[in-house]
């Protein structure tokens, strides 16, 4: 078996309370455990304050547990260089605001030890990747949201990580944004990269996640393959095309002649996303 | 991603990773200073130029004796102070702005230490402050440079041969002298401290405001080190001082940098000729102290949670 | 908090490492900076009163400057008290700085005089008044030295004001004594300090031996005033002819080779009152020798 790209191994954090008045301790996160495989895209979710931040902290080292210990590919997050085969998008990223698209690029690469002509190429690679191309010679200052997001995803990326780390990655941003963030990650998903993604947007976990674990109260209360997790086990849906109501029918008969019951039926409703990416594409809206 | 690449990065991961890696450091270093050169911390130059060239401008209408001098002290006082406010100002905004705007993150995910990123951080000041004071030094150069001129005519004009001959000598012999070089150096010096202070507080420090008023507050008290040591073990005897006084002196003496000892410009200014023993002790306590700071930052910051 | 406690350990550590360092390093300094002089102990605990001042840190000596230079207006506006006051507070904010005691003290003792002597018609108030201001020159110049044990122009200085101003002669040549002792110091400084004991009743013979020590140093130091005073003293004192100068320049004149050296101070003698015949003698035989014009051969002075 392949060393695991995150094991969590009964991981607790208390903060202490800054409050001079209650010296009491505050419980993060509890007793956690969990493995992500590498190649599997992970989602953790969980309402605010639920400890899933805190815990990514830690797998990325910038956060020390109380007790417990995190990896990544076997190495202790507390050691320096786990972090050389791991890129982090933090929630809300801002980057050097005097500094050029390619010029933040140039700075994290040099930050993970690439340079020269390789490390050049890398970033005119990775502008073209996330569409910052035409971009890449304006400050990072004047960026929109999505563009920050998309620098900030490619800076992740920087030094060919097998694991991505991304904290609400499409948070702030409209939605043209939002699924090419999501196209993106898919991508890298085909390539074989392993990504652990924090979201409150459920629809997008269920769309791109192959397990999810939800923390609430510091304490990771389910954990599985999404399919098994969300499937209702004894219902099928089709979805026809061009079915006559004669046909719809009979279909109706010899569901209930063989003992089965129809729940609903309904027109399928286009999802609201697709039919506004349409609309903006159909007026020639630009690409921000 | 083409092949060539992957192969490229995999084979920077399969590199031993170093404890301490001067390309780590250089890359903060440089991005450090580009961010502020950006921020137009220059154009504080430009207030001291002002300044320099106003003096200058305000004595000319006075007829009165030692201008040379004031000209000397004016300009080294004004670099004394710009670059301990520029060092101070600078190095205060740092550390909270990359950690509110999560800058920090992104950086400490990478495979970079803490002690890198501090060690990165104070080198980028550094390096402001060192092009900063050679802009300060040509300024103050060239006005200096005029001034001897004009004084050296004065001279020729109003005293009687064998004095000015004598003084002209001392004035040529003792403007542009090694040990002014030297003072600046120190002026330099005094700055980087000033940073390695400000960086050491901000890396406990909640908010810049609390650092950089507490940064300053150190500093302002270090010129009252002196006072303090005088008062437990100078001729004024501890004996006079009430007993929690004197534990207070001893306090700040222990705690408190002594930034007289750096403020040696004053002296240079009145032509008192520093040796190369003194500038090398002070070389040396002015490395002390940064490596300290550096070292006491890291162990506040190591341990922080972010 | 680990984290915490260590670096306020190391602070620790280091600072009881560095504040001996520091106080042997400023102890240091403080020897360079006056030059191997001491300081006063009053002036120490002056230093130490002082505390506003040094929190200036690096501007302490741009806003003497500043300060120095409103004293100019001051003047300008014949204001001696403010002078005074500005004066007292900029040397105190730069002891260092020799100029500031300098100036100060000329502006009172010189300066401030003058103007009494211009403007108070009433004699004896006058000649109180204008001691008064010779006293605060002469504070200027005590404290100045006091702050720079090592400087030879302030002695110079309190030397000319013990002399021109209050007609103390055997200060003014201590003074001098005191500033050709310091580095730098111009030669005159050595004269004056025993020109001016010539002057003082009861230390001629002291004196004397000084000026003649002089004259035998070289012939550089033949000077008019120094003939003047010697002659005056040998009068004085009833030194026999054969050990009066006039002997050996006489002698000097005589010897072949040493023509043009013998002359001036043959002159000098005459001119300071020698009225030898064997000077008056060799000086004519040299200006013929020498083909000095008549026109500029030396006059005899008339009889007193």
């Amino acid at each position: 078996m392949s060393t695991p790209a995150i094991t969590i191994e009964n991981l607790t954090k208390e903060f202490t309370n800054p409050s001079v008045f209650s010296r009491g301790k505050v419980t993060a996160v509890e007793n956690l455990s969990l493995t992500v495989e590498p190649g599997q895209v992970y989602g953790l979710l969980g309402p605010n304050g639920s400890g899933k931040s805190t815990t990514m902290k830690i797998v990325l080292g910038l956060v020390v547990p109380t007790s417990g210990r995190t990896c990544i590919f076997g190495r202790d997050s507390r050691d320096v260089e786990s972090r050389e085969a791991v890129g982090f998008l933090p929630e809300n990223p801002y980057f050097y605001k005097f500094l050029t698209g390619s010029e933040t690029l140039s700075f994290y690469g040099r930050l993970c030890g690439l340079g020269g002509k390789m490390l050049r190429d890398r970033s005119r690679e990775l502008l073209a990747l996330v569409g910052l191309e035409t971009a890449a010679d304006r400050r990072v200052g004047g960026y929109s949201k999505g563009m920050l997001q998309r620098i900030g995803l490619a800076q992740a990326l920087v030094q060919d990580p097998r694991l991505l780390v991304l904290d609400e990655p499409t948070a702030g941003v409209d939605p043209a944004g939002s699924h090419e963030i999501r196209d993106l990650i898919l991508r890298l998903k085909q390539r074989g990269i392993t990504v652990l993604l924090c979201s409150h947007l459920l629809s997008q976990v269920q769309e791109i996640c192959d397990r999810i674990g939800i923390m609430n109260h510091g304490q990771l209360v389910r954990e599985g393959a999404l399919d098994d997790l969300i499937s209702i086990e004894n219902q099928t849906e089709f979805v026809l095309e061009n079915a006559s109501p004669a046909l719809l029918a009979e279909l109706r008969e010899r569901a209930s002649a063989a003992g089965a019951r129809v729940v609903c039926e309904q027109k399928p409703q286009q999802n609201l996303e697709r039919y506004f990416l349409e609309v903006t594409a159909e007026q020639g809206g630009e690409k921000k | 991603m083409t092949s060539g690449n992957t192969r490229t990065a995999a084979a920077v991961h399969a590199s031993a990773h170093k404890l301490f890696s001067l390309r780590r450091t250089a890359a903060i270093a440089t991005n450090t200073f580009r961010d502020l050169v950006r921020q137009k911390v220059f154009y504080f130059m430009l207030v001291f130029g002002l300044i320099i060239i106003g003096v200058s401008l305000a004595l000319a209408s006075f007829s009165f004796q030692g201008q040379l001098q004031t000209v000397m002290d004016v300009c080294l006082g004004a670099m004394s102070v710009f670059t301990m406010l520029l060092a101070v100002l600078a190095t205060a905004m740092m550390l909270p702005k990359d950690m509110e705007d999560r800058t920090l993150y992104t950086i400490l995910a990478k495979p970079v230490s803490r002690f890198e990123y501090l060690v990165g951080k104070l080198a980028g000041v550094t390096m402001i402050l060192v092009v900063a004071t050679l802009l300060m030094t040509a300024a103050f150069f060239v006005v200096l440079h005029f001034w001897q001129g004009r004084e050296i005519e004065n001279l020729q004009l109003t005293e009687p041969a064998e004095r000015a001959a004598a003084a002209i000598s001392k004035i040529k012999a003792g403007t542009f002298t090694p040990t002014l070089l030297g003072g600046i150096g120190v002026i330099l010096l005094r700055s980087i401290v000033c940073a390695a202070l400000t960086l050491m507080l901000s890396c406990f420090a909640t908010s810049w405001l609390f650092t950089v008023i507490v940064s300053l507050m150190v500093i302002l008290a270090g010129h009252l080190v002196p006072i303090a040591r005088s008062v437990w073990q100078g001729p004024l005897g501890a004996a006079d001082a009430p007993f929690h006084i004197a534990i207070l002196m001893r306090l700040i003496t222990v705690f408190v940098p002594d930034m007289q000892l750096f403020n040696i410009v004053d002296d240079i200014a009145v032509g008192i000729s520093v040796d190369a023993g003194v500038f090398l002790h002070i070389a040396g306590l002015g490395a002390g102290y940064v490596l300290v700071y550096l070292l006491v930052g890291w162990l506040f910051f190591a341990w922080r949670e972010l | 908090m680990k984290g915490r406690i260590l670096g306020i350990l190391v602070l620790l550590v280091w600072g009881i490492a560095k504040s001996s360092f520091e106080a042997r390093l400023e102890q240091r300094m403080e020897n360079t900076r006056l030059g191997g002089f001491k300081l006063t102990a009053s002036l120490r605990q002056q230093a130490g009163q002082a505390g506003f001042i040094a929190a200036l840190g690096g501007l302490r000596a741009t806003v003497a400057d500043l300060l120095w230079i409103s004293a100019d207006s001051a003047w300008r506006k014949v204001q001696y008290g403010r002078m005074k006051l500005i004066f007292d507070t900029c040397t105190a904010m730069q002891p260092r700085r020799v100029l500031f005691w300098d100036i100060s003290a000329w502006h009172m003792a010189w300066n401030g005089a003058a103007h009494i002597a211009n403007h108070e018609p009433d004699p004896v108030a006058r000649a109180a008044k204008m001691r008064e201001f010779f006293l605060l020159g002469k504070d200027f110049l005590e404290r100045g030295i006091e702050s720079n044990p090592g400087s030879w122009e302030l002695h110079d200085r309190l030397g000319m004001l013990y002399h021109d101003k209050l007609k103390d002669s055997e200060n003014a040549s201590k003074s001098y004594e005191e500033a050709s002792k310091r580095p730098g110091a111009l030669e005159y400084t050595r004269r004056f300090a025993a020109y001016y004991l010539a002057e003082v009743p009861g230390r001629e013979r002291e004196a004397y031996a000084r000026l003649m020590a002089l004259f035998h140093e070289s012939e550089h130091e033949w000077l008019p005033t120094l003939f003047r005073h010697i002659q005056e003293l040998e009068a004085k004192l009833d030194i026999p002819d054969a050990e009066r100068i006039w002997h050996a320049v006489v002698k000097l004149a005589n010897t072949p080779g040493n023509e043009s050296s013998a002359y001036p101070g043959l002159v000098d003698l005459i001119k300071t009152g020698s009225r030898e015949p064997a000077v008056v003698e060799a000086a004519r035989a040299l200006e013929q020798k020498m083909d000095i014009p008549a026109a500029r051969r030396v006059k005899l002075p008339p009889h007193k």
